[in-house]
């Protein structure tokens, strides 16, 4: 197995060389519609992005609160699949955009598509990052040996959270890219009332980790990171990314004024 | 560091696909689980109540009339008999009892049809624990009378509006609330299904089943049944007809699910029919999925049987050959629901009908000194409008 760096891996280099924070956005593929998703990746990685997650739409994200449920629902009555998302990523690229991409996805896309014909697929349209909520460490194996096998294959993200307590350097040994800190239970976009002890959480995750510890989960603004800045490399903002785009109309200026914004607060 | 994940599958079936939170919870239940399971005071505790409580056992009746009429001696296990009137109960005491030991405090569940939810409000109530049932809002109006059993017994049913806002959505929101709340809630999965060790304690509290139905033949005839079999939609019951007959290599096992509206029509329930290996509710099994590897709506004039993927142990018996899985159309069910009232007095719950009308078919190839045990998992109280409906030609409730 030969370790290349992927393009979240340098992008992050870059930032930490910068002495800067990383800011990653949470969209669900094919909102408003294919072409005006790509328009938004576009558009946020001119506003210095540093990493788009992109949704995969799924019948039942388990993982995800009420706006991503509603925003994939949407998203899969509007006819969006993986094949279409991957058509729009090819298509992202061919533009010369090079932001780092990872998918959040659940394992039953996987499979459906197959694992190698879908791994080879990522690596061929420049799929950077993978992120599967319902596929925890111990069910990894067969995935990874995939990814293994397959040059310029994406980087499985690792999730850790609140509870995972002595679980955490077993999740990070390997880890790649950076760790998907979740700062509250449950699922996505609940409030930023974060879990209790989530600075003593966060240090306990970085004094393990040898790569980038971003924090997500009901982040809206720079000040709600501000206070964990100290230890957190980036952080990430789904569901109220999701629900600024809907209210603004999916409109690429108010998309690359918000990452412009929180990037500049982040790291004032 | 890799841990043994070998008795977390069955075959290539079963695992852990749920989110890390819940990691180290299903650790914690596990452990507690075999702890329990391997201490008799539990099992003693577990028995008295299903003796006093439940009314067990229950008893493995020979239906004369319908032995006669298709030529092969019919044996009904009647779980219908059992309070609430389901077997749906002997899985609630085990995992409430599990949960007690735990020190929860709260116990939440999913329901389709509400025979799941009625028993979880049971024996929440009968243990004194705050109870929450999930329910979709479809279901909530199509199943009104056990909406207010529920709320009755004292449990809160929130209603689920997502999706398809039926049965796999409310377990969806089941499974989120538990990954909040898992410190002081236990979540009771009232199926063979879900992440490990769900289907295996469901199996372990629905053993009894069969346990009993073997000694029972085994008092009646002197020798083991020829044919066993259950319907099967997440498949406790089954699962638990099955327990204690999968190592007796003389006994035929059969699966029946619902073939709603048929299977070629696409409105039907057969995970096993046409689905494909995927990934829900914390488990790979078969599961019935477009092809965009959405989950697919599941279709039945049964609530009970309404579910898109089914039990993984039942998957691996299918692809071991040890089981075989076969499928009833609506129509099939309903005409074996209305044979079994009359010629033998007993109103079944339609989805134990599906096995009901299956067991006709078979019986036709067996001799009169032959036996089928049928699990007739519960009782048709629950379905009488629905049955009204159907019989009046005024469509489906369900």
């Amino acid at each position: 197995m030969v370790i290349t760096m992927n393009r979240i891996e340098e992008r992050l280099q870059q930032v930490k060389e910068k002495n800067e924070k990383a800011f990653i956005t949470y969209m669900t593929a094919g909102l408003p519609d294919m072409q005006g998703c790509a328009e938004l990746v576009k558009a946020q990685a001119d506003a210095g992005i540093d990493v788009v997650e992109l949704g995969i739409p799924f019948s039942d994200p388990v993982a995800d609160g009420p706006v991503i449920q509603a925003a994939s629902y949407k998203s899969i009555q509007q006819g969006t699949n993986l094949r279409k998302v991957f058509e729009m990523v090819e298509g992202i690229r061919t533009d010369g955009c090079q932001v780092p991409l990872v998918f959040m996805m659940y394992f039953n896309t996987v499979l459906h598509y197959g694992l190698e014909a879908f791994v080879e697929r990522c690596a061929k349209v420049g799929v950077d990052g993978l992120i599967i909520p319902d596929l925890p460490f111990e069910e990894q194996k067969q995935l990874q040996d995939v990814i293994d096998r397959v040059a310029g294959a994406p980087i499985l993200i690792q999730l850790v959270t609140p509870v995972s307590g002595d679980r955490i350097p077993m999740l990070l040994e390997n880890a790649r890219g950076f760790v998907y800190c979740v700062s509250s239970m449950g699922v996505t976009g609940q409030a930023a009332d974060f879990h209790k002890n989530v600075v003593n959480y966060l240090q306990q995750v970085k004094d393990v980790s040898k790569i980038p510890v971003m924090m997500g989960f009901g982040i809206r603004t720079a000040a709600d990171v501000i206070p964990m800045k100290d230890i957190i490399d980036g952080c990430i903002v789904g569901s109220h990314f999701i629900n600024l785009m809907e209210e603004n109309n999916y409109s690429t200026e108010a998309a690359k004024e918000y990452v412009s914004t929180f990037k500049k607060e982040m790291n004032a | 560091m890799v841990r043994n994940m070998s008795n977390k599958y069955y075959g290539e079936f079963g695992g852990q696909y749920v989110a890390e939170t819940l990691m180290n919870t299903l650790a914690e239940l596990e452990k507690a689980f075999e702890e329990a399971i391997a201490d008799p005071k539990f099992w003693e505790e577990y028995n008295y109540y299903l003796k006093e409580y439940v009314g067990r056992e229950t008893p493995l009746y020979l239906a004369e009339r319908l032995s006669e009429k298709y030529g092969t001696k019919i044996y009904l296990k009647r779980e219908d008999l059992n309070h609430t009137g389901a077997h749906k109960i002997n899985n609630v005491i085990g995992q409430i009892l599990l949960a007690k030991r735990m020190g929860k405090t709260k116990v939440i569940a999913e329901t389709g049809a509400g025979q799941h939810g009625v028993a979880t409000a049971t024996g929440a109530a009968l243990f004194n624990m705050e109870c929450k049932v999930y329910m979709g809002s479809e279901d909530i109006e199509r199943q009104h009378l056990n909406v207010m059993r529920m709320e009755m017994l004292g449990a809160e049913v929130v209603s689920v509006q997502s999706g398809s806002n039926t049965l796999k959505d409310a377990t969806n929101e089941a499974i989120r609330t538990w990954a909040k709340e898992a410190e002081d809630t236990f979540y009771i999965i009232g199926s063979a299904v879900g992440p490990h060790p769900y289907p295996k304690m469901v199996k372990e509290f629905q053993k009894c089943i069969s346990v009993e139905a073997k000694r029972q033949f085994m008092e009646k005839e002197g020798r083991l049944p020829d044919v066993v079999m259950a319907c099967v939609g997440g498949g406790s019951n089954s699962i638990g007809m099955f327990a204690d007959f999968i190592d007796e290599p003389g006994v035929e096992l059969i699966g029946v699910e619902a073939a709603g509206m048929g299977i070629e029509t696409g409105k039907h329930a057969s995970a096993m029919a046409l689905g494909k290996p995927g990934t829900l509710h914390g488990m790979r099994s078969y599961l019935l999925q477009d092809e965009d590897g959405n989950v697919q709506l599941a279709h039945s004039i049964s609530a009970g049987l309404d579910y898109p993927g089914v039990g993984p142990e039942h998957a691996y018996l299918r692809d071991s050959g040890r089981a075989q899985y076969v499928s009833i159309t609506d129509d099939e069910a309903m005409e074996a629901l209305a044979e079994l009232c009359k010629l033998e007095g007993i109103i079944p719950a339609i989805e134990s009908a599906h096995a009901l009308a299956y067991a006709f078919k078979k019986a036709k190839t067996m001799t009169k000194d032959q036996a089928i045990v049928l699990c007739l998992s519960g009782r048709g109280d629950k379905d009488v409008h629905t049955i009204e409906s159907y019989f009046s030609g005024n469509g489906y409730l369900n």
